[in-house]
């Protein structure tokens, strides 16, 4: 039996995982004052660190990885919050106020957070196989670096912004690879034609072999695939496959306790439908008011919103300005940055020069602005958003 | 040593890539801060790296506005 008392009360905040939207709720309890005990149940044995880094410097430089931790470990200690390392979050008891973890113990709390974020999709056919990976994780990157520095052949399945940014990391490293991709263009469906277009001509003109409109037909390799051959029969060689077609939230460990394992609905301060259970960063759908729906972002900056919104309403503070939907990624030694809702939109404008990787994609609907994306110009950014701010306030007529 | 950083602190996403160029210039919390002066090119090499864009640069003299 532990000291706590049994209905949780004094046992403070749990937040079931350590990445960033943990982290940010984290230090932004202990910002607002919150004196309460803290505890971040952290999946992997490292202390929060940040992934972004992971598809990009990461993978061309060793020393990389000692910048991406969040905070040093006497950060933790210094503001008595108790990170968990190496255990998980394994089931929930929302009545009991009660979490069991993955070593079999079982803590209680006054408010939990679940932040135990995504887990990449794997391809089932590929699944068995020795040299086929997926990247999320701090070793998953590193193998992958290993790999580049031995010049190894790399096939990509899936050329969303992993994909992308590991044909980046491969070309600079001097590597032979191949990108695969099931629709028509590189982000078809989230940038539209005018854009997929212009993403696959850098990557071809970089040296990427990217193969559009094509899945995988057979694997050729016993335990390792060697080659893969495609729906219209071109064989591809490789030594090795890494997938990249998305992330599914990793909320397994919920089944049976009242939330979805989809993603959690939540309102503007991360709050679920069960009693001081609130959800932060790719395991939850926030409501956006633009929308006018629950959504799942997947995105680095909403996650560390989100993680910061849940603070402020467990503290019962006013919620911080709500932001734009964005992301930004670097190809090439190119910024790319985006803003808004660019799947609202009935037409694109292009503006500056494709072929120097310095335009500016803004989308319209009824010719009002929904999104825009700026490529090696990130000067002009803070003009876009401000003609973007009205997204945060207001629905769509 | 002529320029002056300003952060909008609903813009910043505390990234921290402006700490990791310049910090003597930058500290990154929740929120970046400013916490001392430094070379004008390391604030324009912040600025330009913010991946929301959430540095402004004004001439500490005239006010004028030099980044964006």
């Amino acid at each position: 039996m532990t000291t706590e008392a049994a209905n949780g009360a004094g046992a403070g905040v749990v937040i079931a995982g350590g990445g960033l939207a943990a982290q940010r709720c984290a230090e932004t309890l202990r910002r607002l004052g919150y004196e309460g005990r803290v505890r971040m149940v952290c999946a992997e044995p490292h202390l929060p660190y940040d992934r972004p880094p992971l598809s990009k410097a990461v993978l061309g430089d060793a020393a990389a990885e000692d910048s991406v931790a969040f905070r040093p470990a006497d950060w933790y200690s210094g503001k008595a919050i108790e990170a968990l390392r190496g255990v998980a979050a394994s089931a929930l008891d929302a009545g009991a106020h009660r979490l069991a973890l993955s070593d079999g113990s079982a803590i209680h709390y006054d408010q939990l957070v679940v932040a135990t974020g995504a887990k990449p999709r794997m391809l089932p056919a590929f699944a068995e196989y020795d040299n086929v990976s997926t990247l999320r994780t701090l070793e998953d990157s590193r193998a992958i670096r290993e790999l580049l520095a031995a010049r190894a052949r790399l096939l990509i399945i899936g050329a969303g912004f992993i994909g992308q940014e590991v044909a980046s990391g491969a070309r600079a490293a001097g590597a032979e690879v191949t990108v695969i991709e099931a629709e028509p263009l590189p982000l078809h469906g989230i940038l539209g034609r005018e854009i997929g277009e212009w993403f696959a001509a850098l990557h071809r003109g970089e040296g990427v072999e990217l193969v559009l409109g094509q899945t995988v037909a057979q694997i050729h390799g016993a335990s390792r695939v060697q080659a893969v051959t495609l729906d219209e029969g071109r064989r591809v060689a490789a030594d090795h496959v890494l997938i990249a077609i998305g992330v599914v939230a990793e909320l397994d460990w919920l089944a049976g306790s009242g939330l979805p394992a989809a993603g959690i609905p939540t309102d503007a301060g991360g709050r679920s439908e069960l009693p001081d259970v609130y959800a932060a960063g790719d395991a939850a759908a926030f409501f956006d008011a633009f929308l006018g729906r629950h959504a799942l972002s997947g995105h680095w900056e909403s996650a560390g919103r989100q993680g910061a919104a849940v603070a402020h309403a467990i503290v019962g503070r006013p919620l911080p300005t709500p932001a734009l939907s964005s992301f930004w990624s670097d190809q090439y030694g190119t910024r790319i940055q985006y803003l808004g809702h660019a799947q609202l939109a009935d037409r694109v404008t292009l503006d500056g020069d494709r072929d120097a990787r310095d335009f500016t994609a803004v989308y319209t609907r009824d010719g009002e602005p929904v999104a825009a994306l700026v490529v090696g110009r990130p000067q002009a950014l803070p003009d876009l958003r401000d003609r973007l701010r009205y997204l945060t306030e207001r629905p769509p007529e | 040593m002529t320029l002056v950083a300003l952060i909008d602190p609903n813009v910043c996403a505390a990234h921290g890539v402006c700490e990791d160029v310049a910090p003597e210039i930058f500290r990154v919390d929740e929120v970046a801060v400013v916490i001392g002066p430094g070379p004008d090119e390391l604030m324009i090499a912040a600025a330009a790296q913010c991946p929301t864009s959430a540095i402004r640069l004004v001439e500490r003299e005239t006010g004028e506005q030099i980044y964006p």
